[in-house]
């Protein structure tokens, strides 16, 4: 490869050419979809990542997904591609144009606030920063995916959707001890967890009494009288400056 | 962010995540958060048989397990309970981990900087983490291999290809911090498993090929600020630095690579660590002089870093015979005198025996039939009687490498892998290139003439015990337990079980890929003896058939 193709992966030629994104949606339904699914957001069974993810990754560049794509990834399903340079600068611009996109203007509280709301509230079971729980996500950059809205929805109503690994589960031992905990990995004969102790652990279904999925997530809703929506928007503040 | 889920779905995940604000509500019997280990668990090593929190099992090295479930006499009933699929390889290397357990959580890295945690029951993983590695690595692109974690409480820590040390909770596997040791770009990277002591972790750095400079650093587990660096290359003026051309630039250059894990006496506040080649590997004309403190072992003061004394095995390395071994610490009786010492089977095909508080050599015993020296004068040097010029000599890859071996007290013996080989070296003005590297030569290996063994030493003369050999030169490490067992690897993929007394080998099991670089670990769970091994892409527990 020529000095000028390892200059063409450093500088994205269609950084600033409208039509790029477009004719790389095109290329990607055609090339990539199969693999990455028609709105890119990944096949778990084959583990084609998220590529609307793609922005949060440490250190990503444009010139890193070029190179990605240029190159495939050794040892996994995605192959080499030899497209054409410019070719490979529409999915790039393509890719950027479906990123996740959260709210991008800071919320307009009181971060100060929010953080000790946050540490009330909040902070027993989610990470956020340097500080915080395990039992519920991490909600370090939260506010760059998400909506503010949709955030506030999730407060008052988490039930409404509860991500894969948060189902909660209760099991009941051998003598009647109840362990709840959320949901990690299961198959036909075993399950492990994350219990309300924040501590993984194994089981074998033949060992267990009862294995109860219950239709709620762990996390309580927040009725207004408990969280204003100023409140959360505070939230939401301190969580925005931790991007 | 860098997490993968192990099972469900990414997308979905990330798509439908759950803003939680969680109060423990209704629920009655909330279990207390656990944790973690504290150092002074750590320091208990073996006493808790439910745990492996280090390396070897505990600071000292000698990977001997009291565990005594599995015997001589029941471990042909042994079997596979389980296996794990690590869905990543490293062709040409191996998967070199020792994987740590507490509270029934296997905690394991794996080639190309991915890890987990994984139910030690099933096999089943909690999660799963991922690197994303850039794809211009150097060194790391050509070893990407990683030898475990070091854990402290929630936190485990990770060294990467990209030559940067991770902290990760070990709960989640997500990010907590996450510094850079040196630039990847210059030919660094970053393999072994931290150690970690009382408020400190301690990790060394890859890349003696490369034209870098070697070092063991130190860091504040918390933070991952940097407390001390030892540079394993003196600068100039610097003592150690007349052991090599008065030139800032060669010094710069120098090598001495810290790759390997290292021990530590706590008594003596006292970390000991192997060092690498010079560099370039093979010119050693660039740099004539014993060129310290390559091929040496370190005694640092845990708190400074500062050196307290060395021992170096090879002086002015011209074979790639780097000094990356664990160090294995034990008290052992010296003409009628209990001495506290640090034992090292070496590449250069020395068994040595020095003592720890002192540096003092005691022993120093060929342990293969290397033609390159047999004995040691009076100053502890080696008497070179073939530096090459009259016949092959053991290749780069050395008389051992740097996959455990083993010291069983009770026995006063020393397991270790050895390996016979026959190469010639021939050396070469090497060109410096940033990130390429410069070994300065190339070697033709004989390969048909060579074999591997694993030995058992008698730590008091060096003299080989028994024997057993393997038809290739094998990388495979070496545990025992305190039932009379050795547990080894060879290069055809087996996984085996030997009378520690006599030798004999009394079980085996195809893993069906070769065992490299890694060592058995063993544990209880559930009132079973549980025996781990790393192999290809797969980690097998090993246990007797349930009563």
């Amino acid at each position: 490869m020529g000095t000028g193709s390892v200059l063409a992966q450093q500088v994205n030629l269609l950084e600033f050419d409208p039509r790029a994104a477009r004719t790389g949606g095109v290329l990607f339904r055609a090339q990539c979809a199969t693999c990455h699914g028609a709105d890119g957001q990944g096949i778990d069974a084959i583990e084609a990542p998220d590529l609307t993810l793609l922005a949060m990754q440490d250190g990503i560049t444009d010139g890193r997904v070029f190179q990605t794509i240029r190159e495939g990834v050794p040892g996994s399903i995605m192959p080499p591609h030899d497209f054409p340079d410019l070719q490979i600068w529409t999915l790039v611009a393509y890719l950027k144009s479906i990123a996740a996109v959260g709210s991008a203007e800071p919320p307009g509280g009181n971060a100060q606030l929010g953080r000790e709301l946050f540490l009330t509230n909040c902070a027993s079971c989610h990470y956020a920063g340097d500080i915080g729980g395990r039992l519920g996500p991490d909600l370090s950059n939260i506010s760059a995916r998400r909506s503010q809205q949709a955030l506030i929805n999730s407060v008052r109503d988490p039930n409404a959707t509860i991500g894969q690994r948060y189902h909660t589960v209760t099991l009941v031992l051998r003598g009647n001890q109840r362990i709840q905990g959320t949901i990690k990995n299961e198959d036909a004969f075993s399950i492990q967890v994350m219990d309300t102790g924040q501590q993984l652990r194994g089981f074998v279904k033949a060992e267990l009494t009862e294995l109860i999925r219950e239709p709620d997530s762990l996390m309580p809703s927040f009725s207004r009288s408990a969280l204003s929506d100023e409140d959360i928007v505070d939230i939401l503040s301190f969580l925005h400056a931790q991007l | 962010m860098q997490h993968i889920e192990c099972t469900n779905s990414m997308n979905v995940y990330l798509r439908i995540i759950v803003l939680g604000i969680f109060s423990v509500f209704s629920l009655s019997s909330t279990p207390q958060e656990k944790t973690g280990p504290s150092y002074a668990d750590i320091l208990q090593g073996f006493n808790d048989p439910a745990r492996w929190l280090t390396y070897s099992g505990d600071y000292s090295g000698k990977r001997h397990s009291p565990l005594a479930q599995i015997t001589p006499a029941n471990v042909k009933q042994l079997r596979p309970i389980w296996t794990f699929q690590t869905g990543t390889t490293t062709r040409g290397r191996g998967f070199e981990t020792t994987p740590l357990v507490d509270d029934g959580v296997l905690y394991v890295t794996g080639s190309n900087n991915y890890a987990w945690a994984i139910d030690a029951r099933t096999g089943r993983a909690f999660w799963r983490y991922r690197r994303n590695l850039p794809s211009d690595l150097t060194y790391g692109a050509s070893a990407p291999v990683n030898r475990g974690f070091g854990m402290l409480g929630n936190s485990l820590y990770m060294v990467t290809l990209d030559a940067h040390l991770l902290s990760l909770d070990r709960r989640t596997g997500d990010v907590l911090w996450d510094v850079v040791l040196a630039d990847y770009h210059i030919g660094y990277a970053a393999t072994l498993a931290p150690l970690v002591i009382d408020g400190k972790v301690i990790v060394g750095i890859s890349g003696g090929e490369y034209a870098t400079r070697g070092f063991i650093d130190a860091y504040d587990p918390a933070t991952g600020t940097r407390i001390w660096r030892f540079n394993t290359i003196p600068g100039p003026g610097e003592p150690g630095s007349e052991t090599w051309p008065n030139d800032a630039e060669i010094l710069a250059r120098g090598g001495g690579g810290t790759w390997m894990n290292g021990s530590y006496d706590p008594e003596l506040d006292l970390i000991y660590w192997g060092i690498g080649n010079p560099n370039p590997d093979y010119f050693g004309e660039l740099r004539p002089g014993d060129n310290l403190y390559s091929n040496s072992i370190v005694a640092l003061e845990a708190g400074t870093g500062n050196l307290r004394w060395h021992y170096q095995f090879t002086p002015h390395d011209i074979n790639d015979w780097d000094s990356n071994h664990m160090p294995v610490l034990a008290e052992i009786q010296w003409q009628g005198q209990l001495r506290r010492v640090v034992m090292v089977a070496n590449r250069n095909g020395f068994f040595y025996v020095l003592d720890r508080v002192s540096g003092e050599l005691l022993l120093g015993k060929p342990f293969t039939a290397t033609s390159w020296a047999r004995e040691l004068d009076e100053d502890g040097r080696p008497i070179v009687l073939n530096d090459g010029s009259k016949g092959c000599l053991p290749d780069p890859w050395g008389s051992t490498n740097f996959m455990p071996p083993s010291f069983y007290p009770e026995l006063g013996l020393f397991f270790v892998t050895a390996r016979e080989t026959c190469a010639t070296f021939v050396p070469e003005e090497p060109q410096y290139e940033l990130g390429r590297a410069s070994f300065g030569g190339v070697v033709f290996i004989d390969s048909e003439q060579g074999f591997g063994a694993l030995r058992a030493l008698d730590v008091r003369t060096g003299e080989l015990r028994w024997e057993f050999t393997y038809p290739s030169p094998t990388f495979g490490g070496v545990m025992t337990t305190a039932s009379g067992l050795v547990f080894a690897g060879d290069h055809a993929g087996n996984f085996m079980a030997f009378d520690a007394v006599t030798g004999e080998n009394l079980w085996h099991y195809q893993t069906g890929s070769r065992i490299w670089g890694a060592a058995a670990m063993t544990h209880m769970l559930d009132g079973r003896q549980h025996v781990l091994i790393a192999a290809g892409t797969t980690l097998t527990a090993f246990a007797l058939p349930e009563p």
